[in-house]
């Protein structure tokens, strides 16, 4: 889709700003009641998808060129789709994601490039990853030493987060035994994996983001396995939802879906007590982004006159499916952990501040974001912060204030 | 003629860089396509001008100091917080939006259950921190996510509570708000001692001079602080759901209980509202649902409680026997929510209630009864974080709007004839959607103190996108439901309220077009009063002309067109 086709809906938001908030229904307190980072931030409505919706539609219709404020506006948002959560508590025909995704890709296309982005973009070409610096010859590093199944059945795939940053790798590497103890059949692509590139989408570059994926199923379907477990909720969207558009056919789990499932099981049993008082951040791209792919093809239909709707029936997502309970069941087994939770929490969960680059392309922006999350963290009394995604513990460690626990790290110290 | 680098600055020291902005993307944001505003406006295909900044005060010193800058620079100005109605945006081209959302306060002072809060304090918040001290606010009927002190400075804001907690205006206590000519006015007893507490001392009554009756009138000033009267929650201290999205349900709502109440003609209905209002029976009473069309909402109902179904479901859903029969047994219903005190008086008005019902051949709704259908109306009601359903059909609604009341039992017997307006343009219509309400729709708190009334609303739903849509449904307002309201007197119409204050092209009026226009009607003379008012508060001439006024001496010479209808609005 072109920004053109987005036409009929930026016509047809009806401005009523649900997309700032939580669900209503939600609301607890007015500390914690909004749920867009870039609005609060940014202040002017133009953050929020109501106004990325009136800006694309002056821009879709040639009224306005972008300016430079417009390129940063467009590129400040974090994809973490709590607009579209909340507009699709009462809406069934608006996409405020994708929107915002198509008016990010339309900038780019025009040439309105954050110099940010461009190192990520150049360190992608040449080292096949975003994370700016890294060098692909140190890719494996992290894995040195692990005995990977010679005929595995199940990929492990830790993401560039986890393979690069030194103060992570022991995570990953604590994730791969843990499976491979428990007799999981687990592979590594070792030199063939790269980026997923799932970033690169949300930040726009859908096709940087096609070649790569493409390449990327090439890979996996020539490794044979039949499942993906990622410790990465950016890897996992982007294999989970993205990939399987295009075509990619092998289960893929996050991490704590796997361990959830151990637990139910009975493989995995937690048998040390951890006494501590956590609570849990659902990342964006496990949670209300992490609902599975369903393919569809159709055409806008109006019934009754001018009911609109699509035949045939459309998938909806809205956050409903998203990986909440699993990450919580892990937490719920560990002997002397207690969760309490913050008032924003699964699908109408406030972001890290790490999405779409931004911990790189706008730092200011992404530290501010974590902080909120964190002040939220400290205002249910707990000593830790869990999360399940190495880019929301990065970035919450950056921003400091609370002591960050991966949940991978937590579950290690209850075996 | 922009802003001058000079003038800028000077706005910019004020409310510092960050805060405001003329970058044309932001500029873009801060103006109103019309078919996307909110209802009661008549649905215009334009778009209000451009603003030549828009500004984001975060207290009442810098919001001072924008309107004493707007007053030496001669700029016209005007705020509004939600931004969902075009009432909010500026009419001409020199011009600047201010947009209050930095100011969210929201401070509740238990002992004397009254809230204090600033302009961004929107229903959800406020009843939010209210329900933490046992207390909760009137959330009006346009729903949670709008701003309490715009409802309440601006509207008359009746709501589904308004029949336990009051109406908007009914709440409003002390105001703080700063004059168009950069003065602060404070109403109120702050001058004895009771702080925020006491609405009105001795002396005339500044707040109703400063309060509007519809929309942000934007004319006198900027309301920077209000208290309103806040009424006891028999409730836990927050409001819990379950239920997944978007069918959130009440899960901790125990002292109450909610019923969808149906009747077997409309004369029962009109009664029987009004016994149980006359009995105080109830915490909340509304009529929701009819929004979505008559024909379709029970099939509407199992989509919105339905996670898994959209509205591709409709046609088969409405097509199923079952469903079917549940639309006829909700044809001609109401919405209520009764709480329990204590135990014995719970018990004490559901006695009540049954007495009543069976008095006129009233029952409680199956469909309902079901404990998860009712917890769904419970935290629907209360919370009123739906309102965004207005637009589900496709994007647009408008509504034919009025405030007399449509239950009185000499006006609820008109409703099949309403009704039958609507259907027919339903059946014959090529652009209205073919799915509206059936004219009786809203709080049954209503307006002027309570007590039962409850107005009228030709509800139906449009495109947005589609010009024909829109031009298709503004003619079918007019020549319809407009004209049925005149010709049965059935109250002042509200549909136009927009329409009277800004021109078709998006622009307001100037004060000669309001001259040309009400100097020569019969009902002159608050026009000529609210020309004294803006004068003395306004001397610049500086909000939008939303605030109509008529120059006295442009009346000196008019002739009244003594065939004209009233101005009064």
């Amino acid at each position: 889709m072109a920004l053109n086709d987005f036409i009929p809906m930026q016509e047809r938001c009806s401005n009523c700003s649900f997309c700032k908030w939580i669900p209503f229904d939600k609301v607890k307190s007015v500390r914690f009641a909004e749920n867009c980072p870039a609005v609060v931030h940014g202040g002017f409505n133009t953050y929020a998808a109501r106004g990325r919706f009136q800006m694309g539609l002056a821009i879709a219709k040639g009224e306005l060129d972008y300016t430079d404020e417009m390129a940063r506006i467009t590129h400040e948002c974090l994809d973490c789709g709590a607009c579209d959560v909340a507009c699709k508590v009462c809406r069934y025909n608006l996409e405020p994601l994708d929107h915002n995704r198509e008016l990010k890709h339309d900038a780019l296309l025009k040439g309105h490039i954050l110099p940010a982005q461009l190192k990520m973009l150049d360190s992608f070409k040449a080292e096949k990853t975003l994370v700016v610096g890294a060098k692909k010859a140190d890719r494996t590093k992290w894995a040195e030493g692990i005995e990977w199944a010679k005929k595995p059945e199940v990929l492990f795939f830790p993401g560039c987060k986890y393979s690069y940053d030194k103060k992570l790798q022991k995570t990953a590497r604590n994730a791969a035994q843990l499976l491979l103890k428990a007799g999981v059949k687990l592979g590594y692509l070792g030199d063939a994996e790269m980026c997923c590139a799932g970033r690169l989408y949300q930040m726009g570059f859908f096709e940087q983001f096609d070649k790569r994926a493409e390449a990327n199923i090439k890979a996996i379907e020539k490794s044979g396995v039949k499942t993906i477990v990622t410790p990465c909720s950016d890897c996992y969207h982007a294999f989970k939802r993205l990939y399987a558009a295009k075509g990619l056919k092998v289960e893929v789990l996050h991490v704590v879906e796997y361990l959830d499932r151990m637990l139910r099981e009975g493989t995995l049993k937690f048998t040390k007590t951890v006494d501590m008082t956590v609570t849990y951040h659902d990342p964006c791209h496990l949670g209300r982004q992490g609902e599975p792919y369903e393919a569809w093809e159709g055409h806008e239909k109006k019934i009754l006159n001018q009911v609109h709707t699509w035949e045939p029936r459309r998938p909806r997502y809205n956050g409903s499916k998203g990986i909440y309970e699993e990450p919580r069941n892990i937490l719920k087994a560990i002997p002397g952990v207690k969760l309490v939770e913050m008032e924003r929490i699964k699908e109408y969960s406030w972001c890290c501040g790490a999405g779409s680059g931004c911990s790189v392309t706008d730092k200011e922006f992404s530290e501010w974001t974590a902080k909120e999350r964190i002040e939220e963290a400290n205002s249910t009394g707990a000593e830790a912060l869990v999360t399940a995604c190495p880019w929301c513990k990065d970035n919450f460690e950056k921003a400091g204030g609370i002591k960050v626990v991966d949940i991978i790290d937590l579950a290690l110290k209850a075996l | 003629m922009a802003l001058s680098k000079e003038i800028y600055a000077a706005f910019e020291a004020v409310v510092g860089k960050n805060n405001i902005s003329q970058d044309p993307g932001v500029l873009q944001t801060y103006r109103c396509r019309a078919p996307q505003s909110s209802a009661h406006y008549g649905p215009y295909d334009h778009t209000t001008p451009t603003p030549q900044a828009v500004i984001l005060p975060g207290s009442t010193k810098e919001v001072q100091g924008v309107v004493r800058l707007c007053n030496k620079y001669k700029i016209k100005f005007k705020c509004s917080t939600t931004f969902w109605s075009a009432h909010g945006y500026i009419g001409s081209d020199y011009a600047v939006q201010i947009d209050m959302r930095r100011m969210n306060g929201v401070e509740i002072d238990e002992k004397n259950m009254i809230a204090i809060i600033q302009p961004y304090a929107i229903a959800a918040t406020v009843q939010a921190e209210a329900m933490k001290h046992g207390l909760t606010c009137n959330i009006p009927g346009v729903g949670c996510s709008s701003a309490i002190i715009a409802n309440t400075a601006s509207w008359g804001g009746p709501g589904p509570s308004s029949v336990f907690t009051g109406n908007a205006y009914e709440n409003l206590m002390c105001m703080e708000y700063v004059c168009s000519s950069g003065e602060i006015l404070e109403t109120g007893s702050a001058g004895y001692g009771a702080g925020w507490t006491c609405g009105e001392g001795v002396g005339p009554s500044l707040k109703a001079i400063i309060r509007g009756g519809q929309g942000t009138r934007g004319e006198l000033g900027i309301c920077t602080k209000m208290s309103i009267k806040l009424s006891p929650w028999p409730g836990h201290a927050t409001l819990e759901t379950v239920g997944t999205i978007p069918a959130y349900r009440a899960s901790n709502m125990e002292n109450f209980r909610a019923y969808c109440i149906d009747c077997p003609s409309w004369e029962a209905w009109g009664k029987a509202v009004m016994k149980i209002n006359d009995n105080n029976l109830l915490y909340l009473g509304h009529r929701q649902f009819s929004m979505f069309g008559n024909e379709v909402k029970a099939a509407m109902l199992e989509i919105i409680t339905d996670p898994e179904k959209q509205m591709a479901d409709l046609p088969a859903l409405m097509a199923d026997p079952v469903v079917k029969k549940n639309n006829d047994n909700m044809a001609i219903e109401f919405h209520i929510i009764l709480a329990g005190f204590s135990a014995k008086d719970l018990a004490w008005k559901e006695a009540a209630l049954d007495e009543i019902l069976k008095e006129f051949g009233c029952w409680k709704d199956e469909w309902f009864l079901e404990p998860e259908h009712e917890d769904y109306l419970k935290s629907y009601l209360m919370r009123l974080g739906h309102k965004n359903l207005n637009y589900v059909m496709i994007g647009g609604y408008e509504g034919c709007f009025g405030m007399d009341a449509a239950n009185q039992p000499h006006t609820c017997q008109l409703i099949e004839k309403a009704f039958a307006i609507h259907k027919e343009a339903q059946v014959t219509g090529t652009y209205a959607a073919a799915v509206g309400g059936d004219t009786a729709m809203g709080s049954l708190g209503g307006h002027g103190g309570g007590g039962g009334p409850m107005g009228w609303e030709f509800f139906s739903h449009f495109d947005p996108h589609d010009p024909e849509s829109i031009k298709g449904t503004a003619e079918y307002h007019d020549r319809g439901p407009l004209k049925f309201m005149k010709e049965y007197g059935l109250g002042v119409e509200m549909g136009h309220s927009n329409a009277n204050c800004r021109k078709p092209d998006g622009y307001a009026f100037s004060q000669e077009e309001h001259n040309a226009k009400l100097s020569t009607l019969p009902g002159t003379n608050p026009f000529i009063y609210q020309w004294y008012v803006r004068e003395y508060m306004n001397p610049n001439h500086l909000g939008d002309s939303y605030y109509e006024t008529c120059d006295p001496e442009a009346v000196k010479n008019a002739v009244i067109d003594v065939n004209a209808e009233t101005g009064l609005r």
